[in-house]
């Protein structure tokens, strides 16, 4: 997978290092038991700290995400953790009345929102560097 | 048994012209493999500071140690191992790249002549044999680079190692720094104006104002558990008390309100301004490492000033 970071980004790098990696294994682009990149090649490769990678890997095994397996590597975890039911709906009910309000108060109508939702998906699902094929 | 740290400043202090402190009571310190970014506006004390850990000058109260020694008792001993590029380097102006890296070669037992070939590759200066005073300021600041780095010193430091370089040039500069801070564990002082690099090589974030060190931080800290809080004017009257929190680190006019930079979280700090104040539903936020460093070092903005 390819991560894009930006120093001057409202959130710290190693935040947006956790973001990408999340949204890369929610939108399917990291399968369970996949190897991430070493602390060392992610360090060099975007040319930051490898404290600061650590950091990033550390945070995202401690919310059970990824598994570091001594000597051999950093892997996306097999089984995902789980978040209890009610959690879950608060959580998505507060993001969807975030996105609505957000939207009504520009004008959109309920249509648009779901059109937004479908190129987010489509987003999330797809290699963000690749090129986008044409609509058939 | 604690290990000695690669470079420690302690209580320094140093004026040049008499009653004017550039240093008092700097004290820190790095370990293997850390690196601190040293902050602070032009004329903060950063060079001084530099300059005395390499023994270029003498502190006028207070200890340095650099692997544990002094850098002005025993200078060989510590500049074999430390790696240096000034903020004006003066390189022999007569001398051609080749030349300047057989004199390393022999000053240093252990120059790896593969770093230096790999390195002078990647910023194209291969078989370049150029006097240096018919180099590009960029291409000077790139032989010092290697000069201060092929014998894989064990601490680097770096005065404005941006100072003049493309960004192209300042990202070449930052990924030799990071695989050698990721092969040698080499620890890593640099002093920088610019955030983003700063973001990049990451790491303690160490912030000199008028000659003391102002914070000593982690960047992550710095950038999730400081936040600014807007002061209204209406509430002008608490800014001397506000002043006195030990959360406070600095406050300053922003034209008819105030800001006030704060140690904790937006939600910590609205509620510590509400139970002493009773101040409600002020502004708080957390900022860039940009925003942060001019609200901490910058000066008073007021509408007569303009």
């Amino acid at each position: 997978m390819h991560l894009l970071i930006n120093p001057g980004d409202d959130l710290p790098i190693y935040r947006q290092i956790m973001r990408q990696v999340m949204d890369a294994i929610a939108g399917g682009r990291l399968t369970a038991g996949e190897r991430l990149a070493s602390h060392r090649e992610l360090s060099e490769q975007l040319v930051i700290a490898p404290l600061t990678v650590k950091k990033a890997y550390d945070e995202l095994e401690a919310l059970g995400y990824i598994e570091s397996q001594r000597g051999r590597g950093t892997f996306v975890n097999a089984r995902l953790p789980k978040v209890s039911r009610a959690v879950r709906d608060s959580q998505l009910l507060d993001a969807a009345r975030s996105l609505l309000s957000q939207a009504y108060l520009a004008g959109l109508r309920y249509a648009d929102v779901l059109k937004v939702l479908a190129d987010a998906n489509h987003d999330l699902t797809d290699e963000p560097t690749r090129t986008r094929r044409k609509e058939s | 048994m604690p290990t000695t740290p690669v470079l420690e400043f302690r209580d320094i202090a140093r004026s040049f012209r008499r009653g004017e402190p550039v240093l008092s009571n700097v004290s820190f310190s790095l370990a293997r493999e850390e690196v601190v970014a040293l902050l602070g506006r032009n004329g903060s004390g950063k060079t001084t500071l530099i300059q005395i850990a390499m023994g270029m000058l003498f502190p006028h109260a207070g200890t340095v140690r650099v692997f544990g020694m002094s850098p002005t008792d025993e200078p060989v001993a510590v500049k074999k191992r430390i790696g240096y590029v000034a903020e004006q380097q003066i390189l022999p102006s007569r001398s051609t790249i080749p030349d300047l890296m057989a004199f390393h070669r022999y000053l240093f037992p252990t120059w790896d002549v593969a770093l230096e070939r790999s390195l002078l590759s990647r910023f194209g200066l291969s078989g370049n044999s150029s006097r240096m005073s018919h180099l590009s300021k960029g291409q000077a600041r790139q032989v010092a680079l290697i000069c201060a780095v092929a014998h894989r010193p064990e601490l680097l430091i770096l005065d404005e190692p941006a100072g003049g370089l493309d960004p192209a040039a300042r990202r070449e500069f930052l990924e030799t720094s990071i695989q050698l801070l990721n092969r040698e564990g080499t620890a890593i002082l640099f002093s920088s104006h610019h955030m983003s690099d700063v973001e990049r090589l990451g790491g303690r974030v160490v912030l000199l104002d008028e000659g003391k060190v102002r914070i000593d931080d982690d960047l992550d800290a710095l950038r999730e558990s400081y936040c600014i809080a807007v002061i209204p004017r209406y509430a002008a009257h608490a800014i001397t008390t506000i002043e006195q929190l030990p959360e406070c680190l600095k406050v300053h006019q922003q034209y008819t309100d105030w800001h006030a930079v704060f140690r904790g979280t937006p939600q910590s700090v609205q509620a510590l301004l509400h139970d002493t104040f009773g101040l409600k539903h002020l502004q708080c936020a957390t900022v860039p490492l940009e925003e942060l460093f001019i609200e901490l070092v910058g000066g008073e903005r007021t509408a007569e000033a303009l």
